[in-house]
């Protein structure tokens, strides 16, 4: 080889960076022999000198190929030990992003070493006696799905601000995506994208994104066809390209200069196009909002019912409301707000326009102007490309078309969120009054037990000054509902037991029971009479133990939530919406979690389903049994005798008991069992 | 742990020294550490053949010690630290049944003794005297300057202060105004007073048995209390003659028969060698870390050779080295001390990163973003070695660092 050689992607390698790292190869060897040659007890000592060495061969291109040479000996010789990173078979993919740019080069370095060695794993070149094959791929598809827009050479503010760490992260996966293929990537990120949106959440940005990253990725990467890339190109396609004539991404001034020379049946077919994507996905493309709005002046036919791809319902919607559609779609749904299309949508399919309130609430949304401190925060959390008011319209489009889209963002405000939530399911005439007071007098005007309260006289909340990173309507209303919930709080304070037995059915409506059951003594935090509260629940809820009555609102109910370990995690404010078989026969408790991903493992075997076992959008459910051994508090009705519980047979209350006793009330077992 | 030699002898480790245990558990004696004991559940976890002890002032219970680590078959003790000096010489008495190695371990623990013993055997010291107030060293500093014949105003030359009992850098002071005196603490009295030399100065390692030098090692300090390389530049040594010569001449003035010594020297323009003092220990700065870089042996192992009366000759000849003829390279290391006032992280300057000679550091990220004021040497804030052919190159290297910062 003459003076310089050429890397794979023709960059040249000079002499002084051979020469540099052959030097701190050599340099690494001296650190891994000190640490192999180490006792146990003494492997801390040497570590650090290894990783400082890896630290340096991760700034230069080619020194990945000698810390994945040398991953497997690092790990052998200790380089893990004392670490969570010693078992390799626990690690969280989730966490190696921010790993990757830690500010300690000294962790930068670790994960690095471990990722290394997970590839020489996967790849066959090194074995590690916890980690399988099959795992060690596993884990770093997930780590490259998690972290695909680092691949990818897309930066934003957050990764500039990071510049050389970013760098190195950006380095790190690309060698490993190199070196393992993206078409498993693929897979997982579809699978993941797929499960995010047939929860149908109205926040869509983080799904968008992933998208968006893949449509990147196919292009420039390219992959082997099969499954993994059919399910992708359905997701992109969507997203960029979902009819005839917006196939190939044209940009939408293209798109509509093409459609206006096209006959009614090419129209027609757009349109279809356009709503299967929508209602296949839960994403609205942007061509597809620009269609909308443009159908609006095509007179030779209603387009709009066919893109919006309504039912019998939406469509008797429709043809009564269709002046106050035609308008909602005029303002709502614009560049900054497609997904607009898909909440309106349904709405219709939910005929709530029927209920009488409804149409001249949503006229009066339709004129609304936010104010004051409201206004500036929508701005905030949205920015100003449209009018704060547009956002919140296409806001109350989607939170009253999928109630159970809500979510509280990184939000410690699982109560409001959960109350917009039901107001939406049940109350959208409340809701939206709700929303005018906000943003008229940037206040909501509540009762407790005859008390009123203000939220504009009370101090922040929980929430501060409210969250800006979840849907509009959360934004404008959560601040205050937070701080009217925790006002309620200290108006029971004095009170024996949960104050949410007098606050929910004050917060919420008249619909919650009054009635409430709890778990735990509130004094002492330990279990109490939990068989009583078994039955109980069991005589409340179960088709087959109170006499066969639905749910008809739904129930406010706290859940002891647990991690993957069952180790208690915290209380969390859920709704239970029903409780029925699914088609296997298996009795289900259907509910709601403000969380933004309902898909949770809660440890011991109990894994939410948001899909697949008779869940609606939106919809969480667990086995009768599991779900009762995560609860802790629920509403009852203070009329009902409590004779049918005594019905409850002793076999059916036991695996339940076990269950909590091994997850969230490990430690909370009474002195006697009451 | 690796499988032990019956036949060869069992030592116990005065000190809880994490290199030390980890490198002599590699090692083919049977051993025990001896440590405070906050370290024994450490031990018991790790296997850690362990006697709890506290080594505070020694007192009458060093025969209680002695007695049990003798029913246990220990042969020898080794200090590791200087605390454990006067223990392992109070032990060893009773072991060996040499009761003079309780006497020679005080001589090496004062520092003002070891200064008249080596006097009295003929060894070159400078001007020294004891202190044991602030009225003593401002005295000792005046009279020092009158010899000098300094007038009023003129600029002090400095005089050192060093601390009775402890070791290294640590409670070394640099004495120059009446101001430096005030900042020195009430605890590090009593101290020794020195003259300063102008020189060069330089450290010797040097294992011994049967009262010769089995190994002896020369390490160049570049600025004393921020780093040090061996072996040494050719320029010094060329003295290496005149260097055993004396450390022949302390091995007999100390009576020393077995174990490890760690002298500090002056070579002055003239050409003198000044002994400065002499430890019976390990010396700090991870010297031998620098060592095995260099030479490929375990130091600690070595002392433990050095102290087991079952060694013999074959095993220690085969065990040590040719001094520089066998050493791959020039190991150094630098103390990193911070320069600015205010820190906020830790930066490996990008010269240092890129030099060829740079290895790894072991310094960590600052906790305290205030950095403290400097008051003795020997509060650097970790290390960071290097290793490379030209010992010119690595001296100048290591002086560079100085102007340096690590930390920004």
């Amino acid at each position: 080889m003459t003076s310089s050689g050429t890397a794979p992607e023709g960059r040249e390698i000079s002499n002084d960076s051979r020469a540099r790292i052959a030097r701190l190869s050599d340099t690494l060897n001296v650190a891994i022999e000190r640490l192999e040659r180490a006792r146990p007890f003494a492997k801390l000592r040497f570590q650090r000198a290894v990783l400082d060495v890896t630290a340096r061969l991760l700034q230069t291109d080619d020194g990945l190929d000698v810390i994945r040479e040398q991953a497997t000996r690092m790990d052998a010789a200790g380089i893990f030990a004392g670490s969570d990173w010693d078992r390799p078979e626990a690690l969280l993919p989730q966490l190696v992003g921010g790993t990757l740019v830690s500010e300690d080069p000294v962790f930068v370095a670790l994960e690095a070493v471990s990722l290394a060695r997970f590839l020489a794993v996967a790849n066959g070149e090194g074995r590690h006696e916890n980690l399988h094959k099959d795992m060690a791929r596993h884990f770093l598809t997930q780590v490259m799905a998690l972290n695909l827009k680092d691949i990818f050479g897309q930066s934003d503010e957050a990764s500039r601000a990071l510049g050389d760490r970013q760098a190195v992260k950006r380095r790190l996966l690309n060698y490993i995506s190199d070196h393992i293929g993206l078409t498993d990537v693929l897979g997982v990120l579809v699978t993941e994208i797929w499960r995010l949106l047939e929860q149908r959440s109205v926040q869509v940005a983080v799904a968008k994104d992933m998208i968006a990253q893949i449509a990147i990725a196919l292009n420039e990467k390219g992959t082997e066809p099969g499954s993994e890339r059919l399910g992708a190109e359905r997701l992109v396609s969507a997203l960029f390209g979902p009819t005839v004539a917006s196939l190939y991404d044209p940009g939408v001034e293209a798109y509509l200069d093409q459609i206006s020379h096209f006959d009614e049946a090419a129209l027609s077919r757009e349109a279809m196009g356009f709503a299967r994507a929508m209602h296949d996905t839960g994403l609205v493309s942007d061509y597809h909002a620009a269609f909308l709005v443009w159908a609006l002046d095509y007179g030779d036919r209603p387009l709009v019912p066919e893109a919006l791809g309504l039912g019998t319902t939406g469509l008797d919607c429709w043809r009564h409301y269709r002046r106050l559609i035609e308008d909602l779609i005029r303002t709502a749904v614009t560049p900054a707000t497609p997904q607009a299309a898909y909440g309106l949508t349904m709405l219709l399919e939910r005929g709530v326009l029927h209920h009488a309130p409804m149409v001249p609430a949503l006229n009066r949304a339709l004129q609304q102007k936010v104010q004051g401190a409201a206004r500036e925060r929508l701005m905030l959390g949205f920015g100003e490309a449209v009018p704060p008011e547009t956002h919140l319209l296409a806001g109350i489009l989607q939170v009253i078309g999928q109630p159970l889209g809500v979510g509280q963002g990184a939000n410690p405000t699982c109560q409001s969120a959960r109350a917009i939530s039901m107001w939406a399911l049940i109350e959208p005439d409340f809701l939206l009054h709700l929303i005018t007071q906000a943003s008229e007098f940037d206040a909501v005007l509540m009762q407790f037990e005859g008390v009123p309260i203000n939220s504009s006289d009370l101090p922040a909340g929980l929430a501060g000054l409210g969250p800006i990173d979840a849907d509009p309507v959360s934004v404008l209303l959560v601040s205050h509902l937070d701080r009217i919930y925790a006002e309620m709080g200290r108006l029971c304070i004095g009170r024996e037991g949960d104050p949410h037995r007098w606050i929910n059915p004050q917060f919420h409506g008249w619909w919650v029971s009054r009635d409430c059951a709890v778990a735990v003594d509130v004094a002492t935090g330990k279990l109490s009479h939990y068989d009583r509260f078994l039955r109980r629940f069991f005589a409340t809820y179960h088709p087959h133990h109170n006499g066969d009555r639905p749910v008809s609102h739904p129930q406010p109910a706290g859940i002891a939530v647990t991690d993957p370990n069952e180790h208690f995690v915290g209380w969390h404010a859920i709704a239970i919406l029903r409780v029925s078989e699914d088609q296997a026969g298996v009795m289900r408790v259907y509910f709601y979690n403000p969380n933004n991903d309902s898909g949770q493992d809660w440890g011991g075997g109990v894994v939410v389903s948001t899909s697949g076992n008779g869940e609606r959008y939106g919809e969480g459910s667990l086995e009768f049994g599991q779900f009762l051994s995560r609860v802790y508090l629920f509403h009852d009705d203070p009329l009902r005798s409590t004779g049918a519980a005594d019905d409850v047979p002793e076999e059916a209350l036991a695996p339940i008991h076990a269950q909590a006793v091994s997850s969230w009330a490990a430690d909370r077992l009474p002195e006697v069992e009451g | 742990m690796t499988e032990k030699n019956p036949d060869k002898g069992y030592v116990a480790i005065l000190g809880w020294s994490l290199n030390a245990i980890n490198a002599v558990d590699q090692f083919d004696r049977r051993y025990v550490v001896v440590a405070p004991p906050w370290a024994q559940d450490y031990c018991v976890q790790n296997d850690i053949p362990f006697v709890p002890w506290d080594f505070d002032r020694l007192n009458e219970r060093s025969y209680e010690l002695a007695q049990q680590l003798k029913e246990m078959g220990v042969d020898v003790a080794i200090p590791i630290f200087e605390e454990t000096v006067e223990w392992a010489g109070a032990i060893n008495a009773v072991l060996l049944d040499q009761p003079r190695l309780l006497g020679q371990a005080m001589l090496f623990r004062d520092k003002s003794l070891m200064k008249r013993r080596a006097q009295l055997g003929g060894i070159r010291v400078g001007v020294f005297e004891e202190a044991h107030d602030r009225g003593d060293v401002i005295r000792f500093l005046k009279r020092v300057n009158q010899t000098l014949l300094k007038l009023d105003g003129d600029v002090n030359d400095p005089i050192h202060f060093k601390a009775f009992d402890k070791s290294g850098t640590a409670g070394h002071r640099v004495i120059r105004t009446p101001e430096d005196v005030d900042n020195i603490p009430d605890d590090e009295f009593p101290a020794l007073l020195e003259s300063h030399l102008d020189g060069w100065e330089f450290a010797v390692e040097a294992w011994i048995k049967n009262g010769k030098i089995q190994f002896l090692n020369i390490s160049e300090y570049v600025t004393l209390g921020y780093s040090v390389f061996v072996p040494a530049t050719p320029e010094l040594e060329q003295h290496r003659a005149r260097i055993t010569e004396q450390i022949e001449k302390l091995i007999e003035t100390f009576e020393i028969d077995f174990g490890f010594i760690h002298p500090e020297y002056f070579l002055t323009s003239d050409n003198t060698l000044y002994f400065g003092e002499v430890a019976y220990r390990p010396p700090g700065f991870n010297a031998l870390e620098l060592i095995e870089r260099a030479y490929g042996f375990n130091g600690y192992q070595g002392l433990v050779v050095a102290f087991d009366p079952k060694t013999t000759q074959e095993e220690l000849d085969a065990f040590f080295p040719t001094p520089i003829k066998d050493a791959k390279g020039h190991a150094g290391c630098f103390g990193v001390y911070p320069r600015r006032r205010v820190v906020s992280r830790l930066e490996i300057p990008e010269e240092t990163a890129n030099h060829p000679y740079f290895e790894f550091h072991e310094l960590a990220d600052p906790r305290e973003q205030k950095v403290a004021k400097r008051s003795a040497f020997g509060t650097h804030w970790g290390l960071a070695y290097f290793f490379g052919e030209d010992a010119h190159q690595l001296r100048d290297l290591l002086k560079r660092q100085e102007e340096l910062d690590y930390y920004i």
